[in-house]
């Protein structure tokens, strides 16, 4: 047997940290994006990557769906669910505040994880990998095809959506929603409609997620709340409304959780990442990311 | 050009606008002038879509908007500055004034999106000097700018402007009054409300006073500025 040595454990601890902080990036992203338009922090945004998870093993598992069809199918079904939450729980309101606003969430958080533990139960669920279990040794390091799989995906949400606001009218008058929306319209935007795909467009990024982590960390109806936490954490780390400050905190939050479970204690690894989280902000409150001329003039 | 009847409109019980009628025709500069509350700028608000209001119609080119959609509106031709220079301001100068393009900003329209943004330019060239800068980060006068050179992106036939010089330098001022000239005489139509009595009754061709929501007097600049009542209340004796 090969001699595991520290360098090979290091590096499998880091590669450990990147798959898990891809998961908190998307979902930190998908936090950005809601917030980029309308200012809600959107707590249900950890229900989208449990519930891709679930309709992932829904239909390939259990309805024997073939891969190349259940991943978008899964992802266009959850995302008609954040189209259903805008319709259902966010344009209803009558004169909102984004406080009420994210109240709304937290409600809508709160009935995705019942509907899904009375569907699913209470039992986690697995998927297959997507190109099998055989691990890849990488200088000694041990790993699973599918950790490729889920920083790939991150990779391309990432460039995809770097494109889309920083060079695209559309992602713009996004952007300007936020910031004033009674001039929003006034420049022709349908802000109504840009609060519905900004809804739209986290619940794919959020299934995406959800399908590439299953294989390896199974998925439950209760997950969600802790991934919204972690994405959440990521995104205020990397400074809230920043994309490349939400994967460079989720990566971070990732490796120090994996690095810290490894070398010191798995028991405490929710609260490494979170300590790293306080001591960062406490330098630097805008986040690594944000933009301190901008944080200057939010609200938030 | 434009023809308001009997409008009326109200925040919660408190009626701000009481049978308003006026008239903007085609070509003209018409000028708003009002103390303070008296409801000038929930006028404009109503005929831009974001105020909904209770009664009267809106006419534009013969056509009843009122009710429309404020991004429906704007497509039509009416450009409206709102009060205190409502820029984007966590987007830069440039985005700013791309986006008052967004309603027909499209690949075949690049030309005219870039003519147009050269003549903002040309017009304000400290916002061509500040192009790469966030909006936010401007300087009052600066955005205000920024809110007209958007304005006039947006292929503005009628343009409502609320209060353009406000908090801005007397001789920025005089800048931006010789603008909303030049822009008429390329066949801009405007609605002007201000607080600067005197330059806008001489900017305009005709002008209403509006008092505690109600129109109270309408005339021409001549007959507006020897008229004793708006000259005690309006120009400073
Ligand atoms: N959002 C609002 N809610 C309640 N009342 C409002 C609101 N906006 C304006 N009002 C009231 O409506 C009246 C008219 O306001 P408006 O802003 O139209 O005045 P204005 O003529 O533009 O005044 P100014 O010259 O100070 O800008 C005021 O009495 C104001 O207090
Ligand atoms: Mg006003």
């Amino acid at each position: 047997m090969e001699k595991i040595t520290l360098a090979s454990q290091l590096l499998q601890y880091f590669i450990t940290g990147l798959t898990v902080g891809s998961v908190y990036a998307m979902v930190a992203v998908g936090f950005n994006i809601i917030y980029n338009v309308t200012e809600i922090i959107n707590f249900a945004q950890g229900e989208f990557v449990m519930l891709g998870g679930l309709i992932m093993v829904f239909l390939h598992v259990a309805m024997g769906l073939s891969l190349i069809l259940a991943f978008p199918a899964t992802i266009v079904l959850v995302t008609l669910i954040g189209i259903l939450i805008d319709r259902l729980a966010i344009r209803p309101i009558r004169c909102p505040s984004v406080l009420t606003l994210i109240i709304a969430t937290i409600a809508v958080s709160i009935i995705i994880k019942g509907t899904a533990s009375f569907i699913w139960g209470k039992n986690p669920f697995d998927l297959p990998a997507f190109s099998g279990r055989n691990p890849i040794n990488i200088l000694g390091a041990v790993i699973q095809p599918q950790y490729f799989w889920v920083i790939g995906f991150l990779v391309v949400t990432a460039v995809a959506l770097s494109i889309f606001f920083d060079r695209t009218i559309m992602g713009k008058a996004m952007s300007a929603c936020a910031d004033n929306p009674n001039a929003a319209s006034l420049v022709g935007i349908n802000v109504k409609q840009m609060v519905l795909l900004s809804f739209a467009l986290s619940a794919a990024i959020g299934a995406v997620a959800g399908i590439t982590i299953t294989p390896i960390s199974l998925m439950e109806y209760d997950r969600g709340a802790m991934l919204a936490v972690k994405g959440f954490g990521a995104a205020i780390l990397g400074g809230l409304g920043s994309f490349p400050g939400a994967i460079l905190g989720g990566l971070i939050m990732g490796s120090i959780e994996s690095f810290g479970a490894g070398l010191i204690s798995s028991g405490y690894k929710d609260a490494f990442a979170l300590i790293v989280l306080l001591v960062i902000l406490f330098f630097k409150p805008s986040g690594l990311m944000g933009s301190v001329e901008i944080s200057r003039i939010k609200r938030f | 050009m434009l023809r308001i009847d009997g409008l009326n409109a109200s925040y919660g019980s408190i009626r701000v606008l009481k049978d308003v009628s006026i008239q903007v025709p085609a070509g003209n500069v018409v000028s708003i002038i009002g103390a303070n509350g008296a409801g000038k700028s929930t006028l404009l608000k109503s005929i831009s879509g974001i105020m909904k209001i209770n009664g009267g119609r809106i006419l534009y080119k013969e056509r009843n908007i009122a009710g429309m959609r404020t991004n429906q509106i704007v497509r039509l031709g009416v450009s409206h500055v709102p009060e205190g220079r409502q820029i984007f301001a966590h987007l830069t100068v440039c985005d700013n004034i791309n986006l008052g393009a967004y309603h027909y900003f499209k690949r075949s329209n690049r030309l005219e999106i870039k003519e147009r943004m050269t003549r903002v330019y040309h017009m304000f060239p400290i916002l061509e000097k500040r192009s790469k800068q966030i909006a936010g980060t401007l300087s009052g006068g600066e955005q205000q700018m920024l809110a007209i050179g958007r304005a006039l992106m947006g292929r503005p036939e009628l343009l409502l402007l609320d209060e353009p010089s406000m908090g801005i330098a007397p001789l920025v001022v005089r800048e931006i009054f010789n603008v909303i000239k030049q822009l008429n005489q390329s066949g801009v139509t405007v609605l002007l409300v201000e607080q600067n009595a005197k330059a806008a009754i001489k900017v305009a061709h005709n002008s209403y006073v509006l008092e505690r929501g109600e129109i109270v007097l309408e005339g021409s600049s001549a007959e507006l500025l020897n008229n004793p009542k708006v000259k005690e209340h309006y120009l400073g004796g």
